[in-house]
């Protein structure tokens, strides 16, 4: 629920052209000058955190990343043993152990690595947009 | 879970208990404690956004502008990680995360005997995050048909490695949920396990004759420690609320 929103009256739904142009730069300027105003927003994430909130996201980080790894190496370790001890016997009839298990391990080792780096990608560039004004009424294009 | 130093296992606070029975058609459905702190989460969470958000006041009070606040900050992280088009998966994102959040600061409150941190325990967090990835594989069957497994298959690559990299795409992609859950329920339980046996450090040098000196150490470190286990509660479910916003990103818009 924006303001602007509960500001307007009841016919909120015919605003004409001209007042919807004004209203869309006016909450264009409003958005800009919360985000001059919010210092936490997006100027402090790019560097001038402080030390111990610093080190505090570093460590989430290297968590997060070391599970990524871990998530991937079990995954491809699990799904090579299931397919020699299950799979492959039951349904071929050969025996493979521990071939696909070596194999997947080998598979899923990368498939960690993989996902290590592309959370680390998105760490370093930070998926950030520039926050938007308070939504116009009756724009669609706005928020669902 | 503090200052218990009876000689208790650290893991004792994790043990589920019984407290209603109840039997539906062969299957155990009865009310645990887990479940009954599940349920008081979502007694708290009900009521507060209800009567916070009773009086809609333009100017809001102080608890509307909490419940408002958290509806930005969840708003803000569905917009910058999956657009616009993601604000149809908020109340989805929204719930997880004030679900999550209540349950890990619940887990916080102590009282003897009673404490039970619900997301310590891999059956709920792994639940929470199936839940996730089958809202992505199904949104983005119905979005994109089965050109949504093209996420496995990466852009720019040489025709022959393509045997090689899809099995990799595929398991890191199964692998999401895994590490989803993995995290938040192996933060919760080493964080909890952690204080217990700090405190319990103060029951044990107490109770050493002259050791005792060093007692207030392991307690200054045990109000460190409280302070940590607040914060990675809350990071914990800001991570949760984030990673699923960026699985949904994928089935939102397809390849990356």
């Amino acid at each position: 629920m924006s303001p602007a929103e509960k500001g307007s009256d009841r016919n909120d739904g015919q605003l004409s052209p001209e007042d919807r142009a004004e209203f869309k730069r006016r909450s264009a300027e409003l958005g800009r000058r919360l985000d001059e105003a919010r210092p936490g927003s997006e100027l402090s994430k790019s560097g001038k955190s402080s030390k111990n909130s610093d080190s505090n996201e570093l460590m989430g980080r290297a968590l997060r990343l070391s599970t990524e790894l871990i998530g991937g190496i079990v995954v491809g370790a699990g799904i090579g043993w299931w397919l020699d001890t299950y799979l492959m016997p039951s349904v071929f009839g050969v025996k493979t152990w521990p071939l696909m298990f070596i194999v997947f391990f080998l598979l899923g080792s990368a498939a960690g690595m993989l996902n290590v780096v592309r959370s680390g990608m998105k760490m370093k560039t930070g998926p950030s947009a520039p926050s938007k004004g308070p939504a116009v009424p009756g724009d669609e294009d706005d928020v669902k | 879970m503090a200052a218990d130093g009876h000689g208790h296992s650290p893991i004792e606070q994790f043990e589920i208990k019984e407290l209603l029975p109840i039997n539906i058609f062969g299957i155990d459905a009865s009310l645990t404690n887990s479940g009954a702190y599940m349920l008081v989460a979502l007694g708290l969470i009900f009521g507060f956004l209800y009567f916070s958000t009773g009086g809609r006041s333009l100017v809001p009070t102080r608890l509307q502008s909490i419940s408002e606040l958290i509806y930005e900050f969840v708003a803000n992280t569905v917009r910058e990680n999956v657009g616009n088009q993601g604000m149809q998966f908020f109340p989805l994102v929204f719930s997880l995360f004030i679900f999550v959040l209540v349950l890990n600061l619940l887990g916080m409150i102590p009282i003897p005997g009673i404490t039970f941190t619900v997301t310590s325990h891999i059956a709920i967090t792994a639940s929470l995050a199936i839940l996730v990835i089958s809202i992505v594989v199904l949104y983005g069957l119905y979005k994109h048909g089965l050109g949504f497994f093209k996420i496995f298959v990466p852009s720019g690559v040489p025709l022959a490695l393509y045997p090689l990299l899809i099995p990799i795409e595929i398991i890191s992609f199964i692998s999401r949920p895994i590490s989803l859950s993995v995290r938040l329920f192996a933060n919760m339980l080493a964080g909890h396990i952690a204080l217990k046996i700090f405190a319990g450090f103060i029951g044990v040098l107490l109770g050493a004759g002259v050791w005792a000196i060093l007692a207030p150490l392991p307690l200054l470190l045990t109000v460190a420690l409280t302070a940590l286990e607040v914060l990675v509660a809350v990071l914990q479910a800001y991570v949760f609320a984030v990673l699923t916003c960026i699985y949904l990103s994928d089935a939102v818009h397809g390849s990356h």
